[in-house]
């Protein structure tokens, strides 16, 4: 209706809670979905050049961690008669192992990139790889070396992205192909110096050198034969098959139509396999880039469900609070002939008609600040080293229409209202401050207050591991409930905190303009209460069980030091020899019972096979059961279970030869422990310590992320509410004026009120937030058996607080201000 | 004038309450009031009268308690909120005293909108015509910020008058104007009555606006309790007035 836009031009100030929320909540949907969905899985560049890959069958464990392998013998044999099959040119088995750059003793790059950098020579060829110096490794000992090689502080460029479009892969082939023209000369420089540093740094790289790495085995220094226009360390094919744990993938390089290649194959592997060509090729993604960009998907979808949550919330506040000020108007449509039906759709077409422009105008912004994030999510490994934004227009009209209807919900309960109003209200003075105690309220308030209180209450009797779920459930419920018995608590609130300025005019003014004005007073109040209270809460809980982990943690180890990896992914064998200690090997194996199958992690200890709880009951096995087990290197092998216990073992020598490639994670040292390269020795609480704060880093930015978006929305609702109420109170302040009040004295009022609306949802949100901590914290110290302080986030709380009365005053301030300059 | 006609509007034994048990008022009592097409009634009594009562009540924006309200020959008891609405969007104009128009659209604006309100497009001419005859041509496109009071209240009453209703109600059409322009929009009531055969009920304070009507129906305390032609004149009006004050000041 063309009244409606009318409206919107008339009206816009008090549309503009509306538009801005919208604006917002777009921006962050648009934004986020567009870096959620550049963040695609995609094959490694290094098989760029095969668009077949085959990979051995799938383990179906639902677990994306358990992958079978073919020993290399069952590979070579598959890569043999594949390499017979039509429109085949090449198929290479890709074996990969743990190759890391050590520099001055130290290790460098991505850890976990580092696991799959070793690869067979022939496999360069499934990248299109091409020596740009040198020749090929043959013997044991030599390698050929990519450009560029692992930079420290990034994570290996071999995950970056396919060589063809990023300019960064194109620079550094440039680079390496410029170095062919300086072999003679740098090589026979850095040869004096004895390491490949200087190659490095200077992205040169001479052949006739040696280069320092670290393996499974330990500290290596192998001869460099060679360089190639890719990333990773090339070894001859027997010594790649020898170190690595199995083939786990084969690619299949191809002329002609790919289609009928793949038909091929697929007849020729037949259940021994998977084909997979385009986009099924994208599931060879490396588990550390997955986990990475799972990780950063995870804060994205967090920040879109609470964008558009606050969103909804923001709007129909706004709305509410725009339809009780509009009743008159809204009476008169009423009264010339709108039928109910039609005031409603009437709001509805304003609330389309905004929301539409505000995301019209929020998702381009949300989108164009996409790609200046994505610098920083790849720094603070949210996303993968190498992500790019790309152009999303899902992400644009969903987020358009996400933001729609968003808006739409958000105004559904004000238009039922507003729909009612009397056409009689017309011929009214509407100065009465309508009810603000609804029956919904008085019934919804109380039920929330009970169920949460019943939560907290009852959490002893709950099983331990649903304990923190419950605390959080049962604050959720009672701020929700705090929110909407707001009206009833403010005003015996109001008069304590307000008492000791009764005297003052200023103070009796503040303090009479609150209690009369509740509505306008809850509707503040609101959500500096529940900012204030999720502050607390969040943050407060995440600090108290931060707290009590490392207590739990370290009361586990004796006093002593460990040794563990130093920017590795785990010990090498020669560093825990050097300790005198047998190596803790770590490996993932697949153990079928019967029917069942089910992936296990099992460290390298005493004679027999043991399983752990969990995996022995998934199987459904017992003491004394033959079962089998498949290695990581693709071997098979039937063994009786000799217990059960907590964790899963098989003998040492087992897991030595099926996973040559497998490293320990850590071991407790008895002595001094001896340097050895990438390990390192701490105190066992230390260590516990810098891995919960490395959780922790990221739970704080989670935290910061959320609080921050939630503190955000406050604002403006917090802002928005004033600034439509004080506006509407134009009258009201004239009067004052009249009655002889200075602007100075009309300030102070306004910023009084505003002021105790934000302490009265400040004080409210965080009594609610630590008698849920307390909860929360009874339960934890249930759960360890220890007494734990009880955490409260001081700093945030002060920062949420001061931000929502920074923003209150403001907005009530404005137009007071504005009215006395138009005056002058 | 036929007396068998439909009237344009009918209460019979009207009776609004207010409130219940102690404190229940009594705002309309048992009235019984005909309005005949092309008739002009002006309504008039002491503040609590029930004289805005009878309006609201008369116009269906307020249901009786008892009794009947009848517009045009329909009944409008049983009416759903729906059916109520439609039928003062098509037999209902009103004029209110503090002249009601909405802000954000123009003069044309807000004298379409009961056109459009019922979902129909204003014909060629049509609002400009009736603007026209208020005294308004030219001025279509301002918004009511920027015309005077009595330029709004023609507003508004074009805006009654562009569904030819049955019935026009205007409550205290005069009572936020000075005297010069209060005195024009009086003499469109007038004219709308002359020419168009349009009926009236005006509740009014001022005896020159009543005045101007065919008959003047005087409430007290919620009840019909004289009437007089308009005719008689504005003084024999106001003194008529100041003795029914009297009068239910010493009864209080």
């Amino acid at each position: 209706m063309s009244a409606a836009w009318a409206m919107v031009r008339h009206r816009f100030a008090s549309f503009a809670g509306t538009f801005v929320a919208v604006f917002l909540g777009v921006a962050v949907v648009a934004g986020s979905a567009t870096l959620y969905l550049s963040s695609q899985p995609q094959a490694p560049a290094r098989y760029d050049r095969a668009p077949v890959l085959v990979t051995p069958p799938d383990a179906d464990t639902g677990d994306t961690r358990d992958q079978q392998a073919w020993t290399s013998e069952e590979a070579s044999a598959l890569a043999t008669r594949l390499g017979g099959v039509p429109g085949v040119t090449a198929a290479v088995p890709d074996p990969w192992f743990y190759v890391q750059r050590l520099e001055a003793g130290r290790a460098t790059g991505d850890d976990q990139a580092a696991l799959i950098d070793g690869h067979a020579w022939s496999s360069a060829a499934l990248g299109g790889y091409r020596l740009t110096a040198g020749r090929a490794p043959r013997t044991p000992g030599e390698v050929v070396i990519g450009t560029p090689n692992p930079v420290p502080g990034t994570a290996s460029p071999e995950v970056t992205s396919d060589s063809k479009s990023t300019p960064a892969n194109s620079k550094s082939t440039a680079g390496a192909t410029g170095a062919t023209g300086t072999i003679g000369t740098s090589g026979t420089a850095s040869t004096v110096g004895g390491t490949a540093n200087t190659a490095s740094t200077e992205g040169t790289v001479g052949t006739a050198r040696t280069v320092e790495v670290l393996t499974s085995a330990g500290p290596e220094t192998w001869r460099v034969t060679g360089t190639v226009d890719g990333p990773g360390f090339y070894v001859a094919d027997g010594e790649a098959a020898k170190r690595a744990s199995g083939v786990r993938v084969i690619g299949l390089t191809v002329t002609g139509d790919v289609q009928p290649a793949v038909d091929a194959a697929r007849a020729e592997v037949g259940p021994s396999g998977v084909v997979r060509s385009g986009a099924e090729r994208d599931a060879l993604e490396p588990g550390s880039v997955t986990r990475i960009r799972w990780i950063g998907a995870q804060l994205l979808i967090a920040l879109v469900s609470l964008g558009a949550f606050a969103t909804v919330f923001v709007v129909s506040s706004t709305c509410a609070l725009s339809a009780a000020q509009r009743r008159r108007e809204l009476g008169l449509l009423r009264a010339v002939g709108a039928t109910p039906g039609q005031v409603r759709r009437m709001m509805y077409a304003e609330t389309t008609l905004v929301a539409l422009l505000a995301g019209l105008l929020g998702a381009p912004a949300g989108m164009a600040t996409a790609p200046l994030l994505a610098d920083a999510m790849v720094e603070i490994g949210l996303e993968p080293a190498g992500f790019t934004v790309t152009w999303q227009p899902a992400a644009l009209i969903g987020s358009v229409l996400l933001g729609l209807f968003v808006a739409l919900a958000g105004v559904t309960a004000a238009a039922r209202r507003a729909s009612r109003i009397p056409p009689l209200d017309a011929l009214r003075e509407a100065a009465v401050d309508p009810r603000a105690m609804t029956t919904a309220r008085w019934i919804v308030g109380p039920l929330c207050a009970i169920a949460g209180g019943a939560l907290l209450a009852g959490m002893p009797a709950l099983p331990l591991e649903m304990r923190s779920s419950a605390g959080m459930g049962a604050a959720m419920f009672l701020l929700c409930s705090a929110a909407l018995l707001s009206p009833v608590l403010i005003v015996p609130l109001v008069r304590a905190v307000a008492g000791p300025w009764r005297d003052t005019a200023t103070g009796m003014l503040v303090r009479e303009g609150t209690l009369t004005g509740v509505r306008r007073v809850a509707s503040t109040a609101a959500p500096v209460l529940a900012t204030v209270g999720l502050t607390v809460l969040l943050a407060g809980t995440v600090a108290t069980i931060e707290v009590a982990a490392g207590i739990d943690e370290t009361a586990k180890y004796p006093a002593a030091d460990v040794l563990v990896p130093d920017g590795t992914p785990g010990l090498s064998a020669a560093a825990v020899a050097a300790q005198g200690a047998e190596p803790a090997l770590t490996t993932r194996v697949l153990i079928t019972h019967g029917d069942t199958t089910a992936g296990s992690y099992a460290t390298g200890r005493g004679d027999g096979l043991v399983l752990d709880r969990f995996t022995a009951d998934e199987l459904g096995s017992r003491a004394g059961d033959v079962v089998t087990v498949r290695f990581a290197d693709g071997a098979r092998a039937q063994l009786p279970v000799k217990a059960v216990d907590d964790e899963a073992s098989l003998p040492p020598d087992l897991v030595r030869k099926h996973d040559p490639d497998a490293l320990t994670s850590m071991i407790v040292l008895k002595d001094t422990a001896i340097p050895a390269p990438g390990a390192r020795a701490v105190p066992i609480h230390d260590f516990v310590m810098e891995e919960i704060d490395e959780e922790g880093r990221l739970v704080d930015l989670f935290l910061l992320a959320l609080i921050g978006l939630t503190a955000g929305y406050t604002a403006i609702a917090v802002g928005n509410t004033l600034l439509m109420a004080t506006t509407a109170r134009r009258g009201e302040f004239q009067a004052l004026r009249l009655a002889g009040a200075g602007s100075g004295q009309m300030l102070r009022v306004v910023a009084g009120e505003a002021l105790l609306a934000v302490s009265v949802g400040a004080i409210l949100g965080g009594l609610v937030a630590i008698v849920s901590l307390l909860g929360v914290r009874a339960a934890v110290e249930d759960e360890i058996g220890r007494d734990i302080d009880l955490v409260i986030p001081w700093g945030a709380t002060a920062a949420v607080t001061a931000l929502c009365a920074a923003l209150a005053l403001a907005s009530a301030a404005f137009p007071v201000i504005k009215a006395a300059r138009s005056r002058s | 004038m036929t007396n068998d006609a439909t009237p344009a509007v009918e209460l019979r034994a009207a009776t609004r309450t207010y409130g219940t048990g102690e404190r229940a008022v009594t705002a309309l009592d048992r009235v019984d009031a005909r309005f005949e097409p092309g008739t002009f009634t002006a309504v008039m009594g002491p503040s609590g009268s029930g004289k805005s009562t009878l309006l609201h009540c008369g116009a269906g924006l307020d249901r009786l308690s008892g009794g009947e309200a009848i517009i045009d020959g329909v009944p409008v008891r049983g009416l759903s909120e729906r059916a109520l609405t439609r039928l003062r969007r098509s037999r209902v104009g009103f004029v209110f005293q503090a002249f009601n128009l909405v802000p954000a659209l123009t003069a044309a604006q807000n004298v379409a909108l009961p056109l459009r309100l019922a979902g129909r497009r204003p014909q060629r001419g049509e609002v400009t015509g009736v603007l026209a005859e208020v005294g308004l041509a030219g001025r279509e496109g301002h918004r009511p910020s920027e015309l005077s009071g009595g330029q709004q209240q023609r507003v508004a009453i074009a805006r009654a008058l562009v569904s030819r209703p049955a019935v026009l109600f205007a409550d205290e059409p005069t009572g936020a104007l000075d005297a010069a322009s209060g005195a024009a929009v009086l003499r469109l009531l007038r004219s709308a009555v002359d020419r168009h055969r349009q009926t009236i009920v005006m509740v009014t304070h001022d005896p020159i606006a009543a005045a101007i009507a065919d008959r003047v129906l005087f409430l007290a305390d919620g009840r019909v309790v004289d009437e007089l032609p308009g005719t008689v004149g504005a003084e024999h009006i106001a003194l008529h007035t100041a003795r029914l004050e009297g009068a239910t000041a010493v009864t209080r």
